[in-house]
């Protein structure tokens, strides 16, 4: 009986491709906006003076709201990189011509890290401590790509 | 074995179609922070914390990583549960095990559905994949119930045969179904976290759509966004803790028994209306708590209701009365908020349906009336000692029970 | 406390076990109970673990129920690491309310679906899946570098310790990923990821399940001369935010703390025989050793140099293979309590730590090492 239906069973490809639609609640909803005016905003916990970017409600460490928001950037520095060869696709590993730059950015005025895509440089120049600069997308299109990626500080912004 | 006990609840100030004021981590805060403020408790007393919720309905897996900020969790103790319809009491029960094993004394059990971002149908859909197909051949619409919720398997169409074979074996009416909505939506309208608020009458519920006979549209269940949050103590902590006004969990029983579609694949069908599980698990909780005649020692009861035969359906599965003398009751008016036997004074989850906290809503509502913490209108007048609370889901096939008292069993 | 032991195990592991799940889970029980003897109406409570995204499945376990055995029988499901799974299930017997409980993990996260989109599902819909550049691999390359960077080692590090598990793993016939001849040197050669990442760093895509049936005291003594008690257990769960210092873990830290403090351990390096870690990629292998105090932090290098991970070293790593041999998710963890619980009936085989007597296992949920938990288990009763 089971081998019967084992025999029965061919590979089926069942994509789960459901569409959902996402509240992102009141905190990243301004900071999309702030990103539409070429800023960047960070929202400071009163317990413990973190500074967070992107901005949440919500202080875990401290057990209370976050409100006091300030902005941060648009320059910061690498505090932890990774050179991706590969890029990974709905799961699957693809290799890639060129080399992507992935880093934690350490803004001005923030305490966490952002993570974001360097552009404009050479994966062997990447390295903790460099100095980069938020680059938006001009026009801007009321998304989280408005911040597109980082450049090394002192080259020409697009 | 320990005394546990629920000795706090917090609801989400709403549970709505849609709340769109909120994301899913924001929202989930909020109950957690109601559970703390109505216990006077702060995060640094939960030792432990269990979670649950159907992840797929929001498409995101391993919810309780992303939450772990705003549900004060951070540094605890985690574990998430899963197990369809009755997830929120299995999470719930997760906390019990916890505390009654000595692991813990004070554990937090987090439960929610933020709907509106998902459709439940896309869930509900996921579990019959690749069975969509034999349901669909042997008639069950799978996609008719669309936005109307919970169905265990999708279907406003299989629950249809379910009601159907509950109204052959019982002897009650189509009508008796009308009027048991009617009864669940009125008690909703008193119930400030129920969903559906609207004091509804037998006329009101007959005329809607009929959807698959028996079930019209006003026998069907909402989708809901909401969260709740139970805190479970041991007896050394509610003495510690409290002033005593707590409810004891003094039994509980989970059965299952086999998915209804892979009985369509061999040509046989389960009697939806059969639920042995709900036999099983219910009698093992009764015997836990000391109960032998649920009838007339139990004091109310809040049923698992995605559509609105099943309260009557289930008082009869977990020997709350007689196969056949639900609907009776119902006559009687025994099932009304001040009747011999109050069920669903808080409207089902028929009229509110976060899936995920639906079968914990079903013990919070118990122990709230117990407690005589109930805001709104529907806290039942007499003195609940014990009270029977059911979760229900897989499909068709998973039933949970538990029972809560005003005293634990053993000292 | 009710002492509660594990009395038997059985696990399959392949990239393709050829199986649906059903029969994967049918085979791997029925033949538990063959094998010990038992039917599964010795069996008071099924603890189910899998996961809906990676089964395709809602409510993934109403298709596992009947294949298992848990028809008309209590049932519930762990949506997390297996670990949990385990802990739940010794919860519910020290409750005093059952006297056994079969703990069954699996998935088939070789031929079913991909892990790493099992893991993009995991990340927060509205900002992290948003921006794209997350993912399973890229947050452990994160990990790995800021572990390297802290205490300034090369990556070669990360090499020795891949080669060490798939040399291991090749040993193990629970395991398939196993490389009989792997090198620091061949582990190196094989293909660049997210830097420091390579291939053969990382866990292989795998169908698996894993079964364990524990006992309460007397029923455990009644089923087995051998019983591998379960002697403490803990987790944590650590921010979803990666604001905290990647090169360690708090999870593991707090985690360990609390399951040597319940089995009653006052120095756990010395007292332990072997650990078994869901080390998913090499470079968590040393973050998670060093946060449960086995070895100092930042001497992933030294460690290496020394063999003191090797099966004959001074503190046996996963000498299965870890999690680099098969790792079926959320039955990851249960394979690696399963693989203790081997080497403490003395059935390792080749792999067999001499006189093992004490063990520890570790799962984890989550990017960066979000969630942690462990379980020590011992011959001795305690």
């Amino acid at each position: 009986m089971a081998e019967k239906a084992e025999r029965s069973v061919v590979e089926v490809e069942v994509p789960l491709d459901f569409t959902y639609n996402y509240r992102v609640g009141q905190y990243l909803e301004r900071y999309i906006k702030g990103l539409g005016e070429k800023k960047i905003l960070g929202v400071r916990c009163s317990g413990c003076s973190k500074v967070t970017v992107p901005p949440r409600n919500f202080c875990g460490a401290c057990n209370r709201v976050m409100d006091e928001w300030v902005e941060v950037g648009p320059e910061g520095t690498v505090e932890n990189y990774t050179i991706g060869h590969v890029k990974v696709e709905r799961g699957a590993v693809e290799k890639l011509d060129e080399p992507r730059l992935l880093a934690m950015v350490k803004l001005e005025g923030a305490t966490v890290p952002l993570l974001a895509e360097v552009k404009g440089m050479a994966a062997s120049e990447l390295e903790n401590g460099l100095r980069v600069k938020a680059v938006f997308k001009d026009p801007v299109s009321d998304s989280l790509a408005d911040l597109s990626h980082f450049e090394p500080v002192g080259q020409e912004v697009k | 074995m320990r005394n546990v006990a629920i000795i706090g609840v917090g609801y989400t100030p709403v549970f709505v179609s849609k709340r769109k004021d909120v994301n899913i981590v924001e929202m989930i805060s909020e109950s957690v922070g109601a559970a703390l403020n109505n216990t006077g408790l702060t995060p640094d007393d939960i030792q432990a914390v269990t979670y649950g919720n159907m992840q797929t309905f929001e498409g995101v897996n391993l919810p309780h990583l992303w939450t772990s900020d705003h549900m004060r969790a951070l540094n605890k103790p985690t574990i998430r549960i899963s197990t369809g319809g009755t997830t929120g009491m299995s999470t719930l029960q997760a906390a019990y095990y916890y505390v009654a094993s000595g692991m813990y004394d004070l554990v937090m059990a987090v439960t929610w559905e933020k709907q509106s971002e998902g459709d439940s149908q896309v869930g509900l859909s996921g579990i019959v994949v690749p069975e969509a197909m034999t349901m669909v051949q042997h008639g069950m619409d799978l996609f008719s119930g669309k936005g109307m919720g919970f169905g265990g398997g999708g279907s406003t169409g299989a629950a249809s045969y379910q009601a159907m074979s509950y109204l052959h074996h019982s002897g009650a009416s189509p009508e008796h179904i009308d009027k048991m909505a009617a009864l669940e939506r009125s008690n909703a309208a008193l119930n400030p976290y129920a969903h559906l608020r609207k004091k509804t009458t037998v006329e009101d519920v007959q005329a809607t759509p009929m959807v698959a006979f028996p079930l019209r549209f006003g026998h069907t269940c909402p989708t809901s966004d909401g969260a709740t949050t139970a805190i479970v103590a041991s007896e050394e902590m509610v003495n510690k803790l409290t002033d005593g006004n707590v409810a004891w969990i003094v039994g509980l029983g989970s059965a299952t028994s086999d998915p209804c579609t892979a009985n369509f694949l061999e040509g046989q069908i389960t009697d939806p209306a059969e639920q042995m599980p709900a036999k099983i698990a219910s009698e093992k909780a009764y015997k836990m708590a000391g109960i032998e005649d649920p009838g007339r020692e139990l004091d109310m009861c809040e049923m698992y209701n995605g559509f609105a035969h099943q309260s009557l359906m289930w008082l009869e599965k977990l020997g709350v009365c007689k196969e056949g003398e639900a609907h009776k009751m119902l006559d009687a008016g025994a099932l009304n908020i001040e009747g011999e036997m109050p069920t669903n004074a808080s409207g089902g989850v028929f009229s509110t349906n976060a899936i995920g906290a639906s079968a914990m809503n079903r013990p919070t509502e118990c122990a709230l009336q117990i407690m005589r913490k109930i805001e709104g209108g529907h806290q039942i007048p007499k003195k609940i000692k014990k009270a029977l609370s059911h979760g229900w889901g897989g499909m068709f096939q998973y039933v949970t029970v538990m029972v809560l008292a005003d005293e634990p069993v053993s000292s | 406390m009710r002492k509660v032991a594990i009395v038997g195990q059985a696990q399959v592991n392949a990239s393709d076990v050829g199986k649906s799940r059903e029969r994967m889970l049918f085979d791997l029980c029925k033949g538990f109970y063959d094998g010990m003897g038992i039917t599964r109406h010795d069996i008071d409570t099924f603890v189910l673990c899998s996961n809906d995204f990676a089964a395709g499945h809602t409510i993934s376990n109403v298709f596992e129920d009947c294949p298992v055995g848990a028809y008309m029988k209590d049932e519930t499901k762990v949506e997390a690491d297996g670990v949990m799974a385990v802990t739940y299930a010794l919860a519910r017997i020290m409750s005093g309310l059952y006297d056994t409980a079969l703990v069954v993990g699996n998935s088939q996260g070789g031929s079913v679906m991909r892990p790493y989109l099992v893991m993009d599902y995991t990340m927060s819909p509205t900002y992290d899946r948003q921006l794209g550049l997350l993912n399973e691999l890229s947050s452990a390359a994160l990990q790995a570098r800021a572990y390297l960077d802290a205490y300034g080692l090369g990556d070669e590090v990360l090499d020795r310790i891949a080669a060490r598990n798939l040399r291991n793993a090749a040993k193990n016939p629970d395991a398939f990923n196993g490389k009989a001849d792997a090198t620091p040197e061949s582990v190196a050669g094989s293909d660049k990821l997210y830097e420091p990442l390579k291939q053969d760093h990382c866990f292989p895509f795998t169908d698996g399940a894993c079964v364990l049936l524990l006992a309460g005291e007397e029923k455990a003594k009644e089923l087995t001369d051998k019983p591998v008690w379960i002697r403490g257990v803990g987790d944590s769960l650590d921010s979803y935010y990666p604001e905290r210092n990647l090169a360690r873990s708090k999870s593991v830290k707090l985690a360990g703390e609390r399951a040597f403090k319940m089995a009653g351990m006052n120095d756990p390096a010395g007292e332990l025989d072997l650990v078994e870690v869901s080390a998913k990629f090499a470079s968590q292998e040393p973050i998670i050793c060093e946060g449960l105090g086995l070895f100092a932090e930042g001497s992933a290098s030294d460690v290496a140099v020394r063999g003191l991970a090797e099966i004959d070293g001074a503190m046996p790593v996963s000498p299965s293979g870890g999690a680099l041999g098969a790792y079926p998710l959320c039955a990851g963890g249960v394979t690696r309590v399963a693989e203790c619980y081997k080497q403490l009936t003395g059935s390792a085989g080749d792999l067999q730590v001499a006189d093992a007597r004490t063990a520890l296992a570790h799962g984890q949920d989550g990017l960066y090492l979000q969630h942690n938990a462990v379980m020590v288990v011992s011959t001795e009763e305690g």
